[in-house]
């Protein structure tokens, strides 16, 4: 190493110098503002692109996985859903806050731009059974958070009830009073039995072994995309 | 009046406190076993098992194991990109040190030429990380010794580094920034770059306040001089490296001795002190500090470079099978706790094949510990711990 680049001992030590007096002097700061936040009173906002609660668009999701093959919590499942009776071509990513991490990974590697994020972040519930559940949902349009963000402001989550009607078929209660309806079909990657084609159907079974994950079963979610469409 | 001990504790609770190993054991007639932690705030998750004889240590075990465990296990069942967000919990005070290792280590595996823009990024990042984790070690040891004031002030100036993080990366603790192959967003716009200059002003001439309150304080000498004192060998036996080696008079920093990012070109001086007590490792940290303030200013009179942030390659459209030619990467970097090296081992698929993480703490917080707190009074236990500066995540890794 250079020799002249290292702070010698004589000179580190002359920084300080003991004092009893010195110390006295921070009681200027006596007079000075606090800078605590007085919470209710005064807020911080988060930063622009905070990473918060994720958004996705149902349009423009194609269900390749990819989010879930990121996640380094393993916080999303594919999820086949039926939006106002009629079934989604491709499944769509479910995010678990309990184990979500925020790292947003899934929103990089979205490879359509469905998935975002908006800066809300107020993770928090009641200790009943149904709040639990809040946090486990199918993220909704980007539009409707945004719009419920700017109405309230507070950065919470924007679904405040999860109805649960039978037969998989759910029922968000927004913030702002409007609801949202959809049935969740299946899970995984695979379509369920009630959206497989009946021709191509025998052979999946048997090829199939379980519901895991892996490139196996992702291949054989390709296909049978291609066969639908 | 038949005095009655205060350590006879009725039979059915004694019972009980010794199946949850509570229970405070009468060694011989002067010697008690004393558990320090993990509750007391100086040891952040981390406890040390103390063996007294009255209100001297006679000897100290530490008991780590509070916090997440299995790091390098984990990250061989994770792609690579993904494991990011898993070791940067190595270290909680500066999280940007294990994410950076792991990305140099990874990107030389894999060949990439890191982006300028990247480059002059990630050193501003880890160098506002080095000041954030001062300003954090500031809180620890400042309240340890009762200047409870210093501690709190550092704690607010922290937060100036948490915002500037915030817009930076989106997120204040856990960044999760540095990625290998560049950074993951590009800097918000050149109000942040003039936020930094600012903050970066206004911790300068702060740092007068608490030279005045905390480093010029009596209080500060009477409780660090001759306490915890460590010799030149014992401290390169047992692999000391960062602020407490430099305590001993070595100096021995890796930004300087194995240059990385844009370390070669900037000008900054590496203190040392020859006494290896307290005192003298309090000082050394008191300097780092200026330095790295320096530091920065002259890395934002540089300016960001132009160009992109992050490396062009096709193979990042399909991140989650990113496939890493097979090889072995060790890169190291200089954190305020001391020398961090990541080795990653990759066997040619999209999961590394082991990733091993070498942190300072292993030997400051374990063997160094122990060692420097035989003899030492019970007030100077938490002294000596943190002017150790360990960090407990590290050890239970």
């Amino acid at each position: 190493m250079d020799m002249a680049r290292i702070a010698e001992p004589e000179k580190v030590k002359a920084k300080v110098s003991k004092s009893f007096v010195k110390p006295w002097l921070g009681v200027k700061y006596l007079f000075k503002r606090p800078v605590t936040i007085k919470i209710p009173f005064e807020k911080i906002e988060p930063a622009p692109k905070y990473r918060g609660f994720h958004t996705l668009n149902w349009k423009k999701c194609v269900g390749c996985n990819f989010c879930g093959q990121i996640c380094p919590a393993r916080a999303i499942e594919m999820t086949w859903l039926e939006l106002n009776g009629k079934a989604e071509k491709r499944p769509h990513p479910k995010v678990d806050y309990g184990r979500c991490t925020f790292c947003q990974f899934c929103v990089d590697v979205c490879p359509t731009g469905a998935l975002g994020f908006t800066e809300s972040y107020m993770l928090t519930t009641g200790g009943s059974e149904e709040d639990f559940e809040l946090y486990d949902w199918v993220p909704i349009e980007p539009d409707k958070v945004r719009e419920i963000n700017e109405r309230f402001g507070d950065w919470r989550f924007p679904v405040v009830k999860v109805e649960k009607l039978g037969e998989g078929r759910i029922r968000y209660h927004l913030r702002d009073g409007s609801t949202f309806e959809f049935r969740i079909l299946g899970y995984g990657i695979r379509p369920p039995a009630a959206l497989r084609k009946p021709k191509s159907a025998p052979a999946k079974t048997s090829k199939a072994g379980g519901s895991g994950s892996g490139t196996k079963d992702e291949n054989a979610g390709k296909r049978e995309e291609k066969t639908q469409g | 009046m038949v005095m009655v001990s205060n350590l006879e504790v009725p039979r059915e609770l004694r019972k009980e406190a010794l199946k949850h190993d509570m229970y405070l054991k009468p060694i011989s007639e002067d010697t008690y076993e004393l558990f320090f932690g993990p509750q007391h705030m100086a040891t952040e998750n981390f406890s040390i098992i103390l063996k007294m004889d009255g209100s001297r240590v006679e000897k100290a075990i530490a008991n780590p194991g509070f916090l997440h465990r299995g790091f390098e296990k984990l990250a061989e069942q994770r792609p690579y990109f993904t494991n990011i967000a898993l070791l940067l919990r190595i270290c909680v005070p500066e999280s940007d040190v294990p994410e950076n290792i792991y990305s140099m280590a990874v990107d030389e595996l894999v060949g990439w030429e890191v982006p300028e823009r990247a480059i002059w990024i990630r050193t501003v990042v880890l160098e506002m990380a080095r000041l954030a984790s001062w300003m954090f070690w500031i809180m620890g040891f400042a309240n340890e010794i009762g200047l409870y004031t210093a501690g709190s002030w550092a704690a607010a100036y922290r937060e100036r580094f948490m915002r500037l993080f915030e817009e930076l990366t989106g997120g204040r603790v856990y960044h999760i920034y540095t990625v290998p192959g560049g950074v993951r967003r590009d800097i918000p716009g050149d109000r942040w770059l003039r936020q930094l200059g600012d903050t970066v002003e206004y911790i300068k001439s702060k740092l007068k306040d608490f030279d005045e309150i905390l480093f010029d304080n009596y209080i500060t000498f009477a409780r660090t001089e001759g306490v915890g004192v460590m010799d030149r060998k014992f401290a390169l036996d047992h692999a000391v490296t960062g602020p407490n080696l430099r305590a001993v008079g070595v100096p021995y920093d890796v930004r300087k001795d194995d240059p990385y990012y844009l370390y070669p070109e900037l000008d900054f001086e590496v203190p040392i002190l020859n006494e290896g007590d307290s005192l003298a490792r309090v000082l050394v940290r008191r300097y780092e500090m200026e330095q790295d303030l320096y530091i920065l200013e002259q890395l934002l009179e540089m300016g960001p470079p132009g160009g992109p942030y992050m490396v062009q390659d096709k193979r990042l459209k399909s991140l989650p099978r990113f496939k890493v030619p097979a090889g072995s990467a060790w890169a190291h970097v200089e954190s305020t706790k001391g020398d961090f090296g990541a080795y990653v081992v990759s066997d040619g698929t999209h999961k590394p094949y082991r990733v091993h993480i070498r942190g300072p703490s292993q030997s400051h917080g374990i063997t160094v510990l122990e060692e420097l707190l035989r003899g030492a009074r019970l007030a100077d236990v938490p002294v000596i711990l943190k002017t150790l500066d360990n960090c407990p995540p590290d050890i239970d890794r």
